[in-house]
C-alpha cells in the first residue's frame, strides 16, 4: 500500500486536494437542481474518504517531524505563505474529520428537507476549514481558517437549529471571535519581535517555533493571549457556557461537527501552539496548577450537571465538557503517556460523542422530541436502535474495551505523577460519568413503556446502520487493538515531551511510568 | 523621472493636471446641464458624462505617475510625490463610484437636479487638493471647496427635512471647523514664518519648541477632528449621515474622510516630525476615545445610516494607529485600509440605496428581516460587507486591519492595537445582527422587500466591490505591492525608529 502510494505521488497532492475538493463542489451544489445537492456532497465526501485514508499508510509513523509538506509564497509582504504539513499530533483528527464527513452528510439525508443546497454547501464548507486549521503551518492560514469556520457554523445553527437557534449562534459567534482577538494581537506582535530578532518575517510555524526563545520575556501575556481563544473552543471551564446551547439548538449535522472536530481545534490549538511557543509559562507551576484545576473542575463539574438534564442533547454536550477536560489534563500532565492518551481521548470522544449524537437525531426525527421523560422503554420497539445506544453509552463512559477507556486510562496514569490528588479527583468522574449515561440510557431505551406515541417509532433503517456501524467498529477497535493508533502518535508526542523538557519543574511523584507501554 | 519645475506657472499647472481635468470637466458638464435640467433622461446623460470626467482624470493622474513626476527643488502648494498619486486614484476612485451609485437613485427619488455631479466632481477636486496640499494655504483651499460643496450636496433632496438639518448642521459645525484650522494655521504661521510642510518642517525642528507652534497643531487637529469625526468632534456625523442622501452618506463616509486623513497623515509626517512625543499621546486618546465611543454608541442604533455613522466614526479610530506609527509601514496601512474601507462603504451603501423607497424613512434593521429569502444576492453582499467592516479574515477589511495592527506593532505599541481589537470585538455586537436579520429571520409582511429597485449600473459597481473584497482579502498580493513600493511612501524626516 505504502508502495503504491509512493509511486502515485500521494504526498505530494493529498493534503491540497483534500482542502480543495469541498470548496470547489460548493459552486457545483449552488448550480445543480435542489435535490442533487445531498448527492454531490456525500459524493465528494466519499472521495475524500477514500483519498484521506491513504493517509493511514501512506504516513511514517517512525519520525516527528511535519510530513506531507508544502509551502509556496502566499502573501510575500508579510511572509505569509501556504505552508500546510501533517505530523503525528494532527494525523488523527486529519482522519477523523474526513471518516466523520461522508456520515454526517449521511445523517443529515432526511433531516434537512429545506434549504438543502445552502446546507450542504456550507458543510462542505465547514469541513475545507476543519481540515485547513489541523494542516497549517503558517500562523496566519491557521487564523484565517480558525475565523472563517464560524460562519459556516454560525448558519447552520441559525438557520437549520432547533427553537432557539438565534441565541444559540450569535453566542457562539461571539463568545469564539471575542475569544480570537487577542490571539491576533499575539500572533503579529510575535512575528514581529521574532521578526526583529532574526531579520525573517514570517508566519512560518517552523520559524517561530526555532526561535520562539525570542519572545520568552513575554512569554506570559502572549501565553494568556493564545489560551483564551483555544480555552473558549475547547471549552475549558468556565468559559463553556456557550457549548450547551449551541449544541443543543443545532441541527445533528452542526452537533456532530461541533463535537467531534470543533472543539478539538481548541485543544490542537495549545498542543501545538500554545505550549511549544510559550513552554516557560504554560507549563510553570502555578500556570500548570490553574489549568490543570479548571480542568478537573470542568470534568467533574460538567458531569454532576449533565446527571439533572431533562434534554438528551443537553446532556451529552455536558458531557463533552468533561471529556474535553479529560484532554486538558493529559496536555498539562506532560509525559508521553499523558499527550498520547489527550490525543487518543480526542479521537474517541469524536467517536462516541459523534455516534450518540446521530442516535439523539434520529429519535428527533421520528418524535421531535429529545425530552429524556418522553421515551421509555424503546428497546421493545427499536432493539437495534438500544444496542447501538448502550455500546455508545459505554464508550463514552470509558468501559474497558471499549475506546473510551484507553484515552482516559493513559491520561490518568500519564498526570498521576504530576497532579496525584487532581487526578485523584478527576478519576471520580468514572462513577458520575456511568451514572449520567446510564442513566440516561435506562431511562430511554429500557423502563417501562409508558408512552403510547412511541409505538411508531421504527428501528434503525439500512442508511442509519450503515452510518452507525463504521463508529461502532471504530469503537470497538481502538478498544481491543490500539497500537497502531497510539505507534502513529508516539514519534509526535516523544519529540514534543524533548521540546518541553527543559522548561517541565519536576514531578511532584517522580518515577511513575507505564512498563510495558510500548506498542 | 519627470522632475517639474514648480515655479513656473507651465510647471504648477503639469503638476495640477488631474485637478485641473477634472475642474475643467466640471465647468463644461455646467454648460451642458444649463442647457439640458429637466428630464431623468438629462440627468442620467449629465451623470454619465461626470463618469467620463473622472476616468480622465484618473488618466491624468496614471500618466503624471508613470512619467514619475517629481517636483525639481521644494515642493510647492502641491505635493508630487508616488502618495500623493495614490491618494489622488483613491479619491477619484471613490467620487466615481459615487456617480454610478447615484446614476438613477437620483431620478428615483424625484431629485432632478443634474447639478448634482457637478458639486459632486468640484467636491471630489478639493479632496484631491487637500490630499495632494504641500502647504497650509493648499490645505485650507482643498478643504473649503470640498466642504463647501458636500454641504451643498448633503441638503440635496431638498424636500426632506432631515436632509435640510443635515445640511444646516453639517455647515455649522464644519464652518466651526474650519475657524479652528485656519486659526492654527495662523499660528503656526507666526511660529515658522511659512505655509510650506517641508519648511515648516525644517524649520521647528532646527529650533527649540515654542507654545505658540505647539498650540497650532493642536488647533490643526481639532479641525480635522471635526472633519473626519474623530471623538470629541463626531457630534455631527450620525445627524448628517442619516440626514443626506444615500450615495452622498457613502461620500462623506469615504471620501471626505479620506481626504482629511490622508492631509493629516502628510501634515504630521512632514511639517511636525519634530513634535512627535507631543502628538503622538494626543493621537492616543482620541484613538482610545473614538474607537470605544463610536463602537459602543453604534451598538444601540436602529437605523442602518446611523449604524454606520457610528461604525464609520470607529474606523476613524482604528485608521488612527497608522498615524500613530509615523512610519512607512503607517503611510502604507493608512492606503491600504482607507482602499478596503472605501470599497466595503460603497458597496453597503450602494445596497442601502438600492432598499430605499422614494419618500419613505430611512432603512431601520428590523426593514432588513427576511431579504435573504427575497434577494439572496443582495444580502449576500450586505453580509460581506458587514464582515469586511468587522474585519473577518477572507475579506479585504481583515488585511486591512492586519496592516494597522502590524504598523502599530512595529513601532512597539500593543496598547493600541489591543484596544482596536477590543473594538472589533464590540462591534460584531451591531454587525452581526444585520447578518442575523437578514438571513435567519422571517419577513415581516407578504410584500416586503418587493420594492426593491437596483439600478444596473449600481448593481454591476455593487457586485465587482464585493467580489474586490473577497479576492483582494484572500490575494491581497497587488494593492499590498503598490502601497508598500518606496515611491509611495511619505519622507519622515527625523522619525525616531525602533520602539520606545
Amino acid at each position: 500500500m505504502t508502495q503504491f502510494l509512493a509511486s502515485i505521488g500521494y504526498g505530494h497532492w493529498i493534503i491540497h486536494v483534500l482542502l480543495l475538493l469541498p470548496l470547489l463542489a460548493i459552486p457545483l451544489i449552488l448550480v445543480f437542481p435542489v435535490h442533487s445537492a445531498r448527492w454531490i456532497a456525500l459524493g465528494v465526501a466519499l472521495i475524500e474518504l477514500v483519498l484521506g485514508l491513504g493517509l493511514w499508510w501512506a504516513f511514517d509513523p517512525s519520525t516527528a517531524g511535519m510530513q506531507f509538506v508544502t509551502d509556496l509564497p502566499w502573501i510575500p509582504q508579510f511572509g505569509i505563505g501556504y505552508r500546510v504539513g501533517i505530523d503525528g499530533i494532527s494525523i488523527l483528527l486529519v482522519l477523523l474529520s474526513v471518516l466523520m464527513m461522508p456520515l454526517v452528510v449521511w445523517g443529515s439525508w432526511r433531516a434537512i428537507d429545506q434549504k438543502q443546497r445552502g446546507f450542504y454547501a456550507l458543510l462542505l464548507a465547514l469541513k475545507a476549514g476543519m481540515l485547513g486549521v489541523f494542516v497549517a503551518t503558517d500562523l496566519f492560514l491557521f487564523y484565517t481558517c480558525w475565523e472563517l469556520l464560524l460562519i459556516p457554523m454560525y448558519f447552520l445553527i441559525g438557520i437549520w437549529g432547533s427553537s432557539n437557534r438565534l441565541y444559540a449562534a450569535t453566542k457562539f459567534v461571539i463568545y469564539t471571535f471575542i475569544g480570537s482577538l487577542l490571539m491576533l494581537v499575539a500572533l503579529l506582535w510575535m512575528v514581529w519581535v521574532v521578526g526583529r530578532a532574526t531579520g525573517t518575517y514570517s508566519f512560518a510555524y517552523q520559524h517561530l517555533l526555532e526561535h520562539a526563545e525570542v519572545v520568552a520575556p513575554w512569554g506570559g501575556w502572549l501565553f494568556v493571549a493564545f489560551a483564551v481563544a483555544f480555552a473558549v473552543k475547547v471549552p475549558l471551564f468556565p468559559f463553556h457556557t456557550w457549548l450547551p446551547d449551541a449544541h443543543t439548538e443545532a441541527p445533528t449535522a452542526g452537533s456532530i461537527d461541533l463535537a467531534v472536530i470543533l472543539l478539538k481545534m481548541g485543544t490542537y490549538g495549545f498542543l501545538r501552539f500554545g505550549i511549544p511557543f510559550f513552554p516557560a509559562f504554560a507549563l510553570s507551576r502555578t500556570t500548570g496548577l490553574v489549568v490543570a484545576s479548571l480542568a478537573v473542575i470542568g470534568i467533574v463539574y460538567a458531569a454532576l450537571v449533565a446527571m439533572v438534564q431533562p434534554d438528551l442533547k443537553r446532556l451529552v454536550a455536558y458531557s463533552s465538557v468533561s471529556h474535553l477536560g479529560f484532554v486538558m489534563l493529559g496536555i498539562w500532565g506532560s509525559t508521553v503517556e499523558s499527550v498520547q492518551g489527550a490525543i487518543v481521548v480526542m479521537v474517541s470522544h469524536g467517536l462516541s460523542t459523534g455516534a450518540l449524537f446521530f442516535i439523539i437525531g434520529m429519535l428527533y426525527e421520528r418524535r421531535h422530541t429529545r425530552k429524556i421523560s418522553d421515551f421509555g422503554g424503546l428497546a421493545r420497539v427499536a432493539p437495534l436502535m438500544a444496542a447501538a445506544f448502550t455500546i455508545t453509552a459505554f464508550s463514552s463512559i470509558g468501559l474497558p474495551g471499549l475506546n473510551g477507556f484507553i484515552g482516559e486510562f493513559l491520561v490518568l496514569i500519564g498526570s498521576f505523577g504530576r497532579y496525584p490528588w487532581l487526578v485523584t479527583g478527576a478519576a471520580t468522574v468514572v462513577i458520575f460519568s456511568a451514572a449520567y449515561m446510564l442513566w440516561a440510557t435506562q431511562r430511554v431505551f429500557f423502563n417501562r413503556f409508558t408512552n403510547p406515541l412511541n409505538e411508531g417509532i421504527g428501528d434503525l433503517n439500512l442508511r442509519e446502520i450503515a452510518v452507525m456501524a463504521p463508529l461502532i467498529i471504530a469503537m470497538l477497535w481502538i478498544g481491543l487493538y490500539p497500537a497502531p493508533l497510539l505507534r502513529r502518535t508516539e514519534a509526535a508526542a516523544r519529540a514534543y515531551i524533548e521540546l518541553i523538557q527543559p522548561h517541565l519543574p519536576p514531578a511532584t511523584l517522580p518515577g511513575i511510568t507505564v512498563s510495558g507501554m510500548k506498542p | 523621472m519627470m522632475p517639474i519645475d514648480m515655479t513656473t506657472p507651465g510647471g504648477v499647472t503639469l503638476a495640477l493636471l488631474p485637478e485641473l481635468v477634472l475642474t475643467g470637466w466640471a465647468l463644461v458638464v455646467l454648460l451642458v446641464v444649463s442647457w439640458r435640467h429637466r428630464t431623468a433622461a438629462d440627468s442620467r446623460f449629465v451623470g454619465v458624462l461626470s463618469i467620463a470626467g473622472y476616468v480622465l482624470a484618473v488618466a491624468a493622474t496614471g500618466w503624471l505617475a508613470r512619467r514619475g513626476a517629481r517636483a525639481d527643488g521644494l515642493p510647492e502648494m502641491i505635493a508630487l510625490d508616488g502618495f500623493r498619486f495614490a491618494s489622488d486614484a483613491l479619491l477619484l476612485w471613490i467620487g466615481g463610484a459615487v456617480a454610478v451609485l447615484s446614476l438613477r437613485w437620483l431620478e428615483r427619488q424625484g431629485i432632478l437636479a443634474p447639478e448634482y455631479y457637478v458639486l459632486l466632481m468640484l467636491a471630489t477636486v478639493g479632496m484631491m487638493l487637500l490630499a495632494g496640499a504641500a502647504d497650509l494655504i493648499t490645505v485650507f483651499l482643498g478643504l473649503e471647496v470640498m466642504s463647501i460643496s458636500v454641504y451643498v450636496l448633503a441638503g440635496y433632496d431638498r424636500t426632506r427635512r432631515s436632509s435640510a438639518e443635515a445640511a444646516l448642521k453639517y455647515f455649522l459645525l464644519g464652518a466651526f471647523a474650519s475657524g479652528f484650522l485656519l486659526y492654527g494655521i495662523a499660528l503656526v504661521y507666526g511660529a515658522t514664518g511659512t505655509f510650506n510642510f517641508a519648511l515648516i518642517g525644517a524649520q521647528l525642528s532646527a529650533t527649540p519648541p515654542t507654545l505658540m507652534a505647539k498650540l497650532g497643531l493642536g488647533l490643526l487637529l481639532i479641525g480635522f477632528g471635526f472633519k473626519v469625526a474623530l471623538v470629541p468632534f463626531h457630534a455631527w456625523a450620525p445627524d448628517v449621515y442619516e440626514g443626506a442622501p444615500t450615495p452622498v452618506t457613502a461620500f462623506m463616509a469615504s471620501g471626505v474622510k479620506a481626504a482629511a486623513f490622508f492631509a493629516l497623515a502628510r501634515l504630521l509626517a512632514e511639517a511636525f516630525p519634530a513634535y512627535v512625543e507631543l502628538w503622538r499621546p494626543i493621537v492616543t486618546v482620541m484613538a482610545v476615545a473614538t474607537i470605544l465611543v463610536g463602537n459602543l454608541t453604534a451598538l444601540a442604533q436602529t437605523s442602518m445610516k446611523r449604524m454606520l455613522a457610528y461604525s464609520a466614526v470607529a474606523h476613524a479610530g482604528y485608521l488612527l494607529l497608522a498615524l500613530w506609527a509615523h512610519s512607512d509601514e503607517g503611510t502604507a496601512a493608512v492606503l491600504i485600509y482607507l482602499l478596503a474601507y472605501s470599497i466595503t462603504i460603497v458597496a453597503a451603501f450602494g445596497i442601502l440605496a438600492s432598499i430605499e423607497r422614494a419618500g419613505a424613512r430611512t432603512v431601520l434593521l428590523t426593514d432588513l428581516e427576511g431579504l435573504f429569502s427575497v434577494r439572496p444576492f443582495a444580502s449576500l453582499g450586505l453580509a460581506v460587507c458587514m464582515l469586511s467592516l468587522l474585519g473577518f479574515p477572507g475579506t479585504f477589511g481583515f488585511i486591512g486591519k492586519w496592516y494597522l495592527i502590524s504598523a502599530a506593532l512595529a513601532q512597539g505599541e500593543t496598547f493600541l492595537p489591543i484596544m482596536m481589537v477590543i473594538g472589533s470585538g464590540i462591534s460584531i455586537g451591531y454587525y452581526l445582527p444585520v447578518i442575523l436579520a437578514m438571513t435567519m429571520k422571517p419577513t415581516r409582511t407578504r410584500s416586503a422587500h418587493q420594492t426593491i429597485r437596483f439600478p444596473r449600473p449600481a448593481k454591476i459597481a455593487v457586485a465587482i466591490c464585493v467580489a474586490a473584497i473577497l479576492v483582494f482579502g484572500i490575494w491581497p498580493n497587488i494593492p499590498l505591492g503598490f502601497a508598500t513600493q518606496e515611491a509611495v511612501h511619505l519622507r519622515q524626516s527625523a522619525a525616531p525608529t525602533g520602539p520606545r
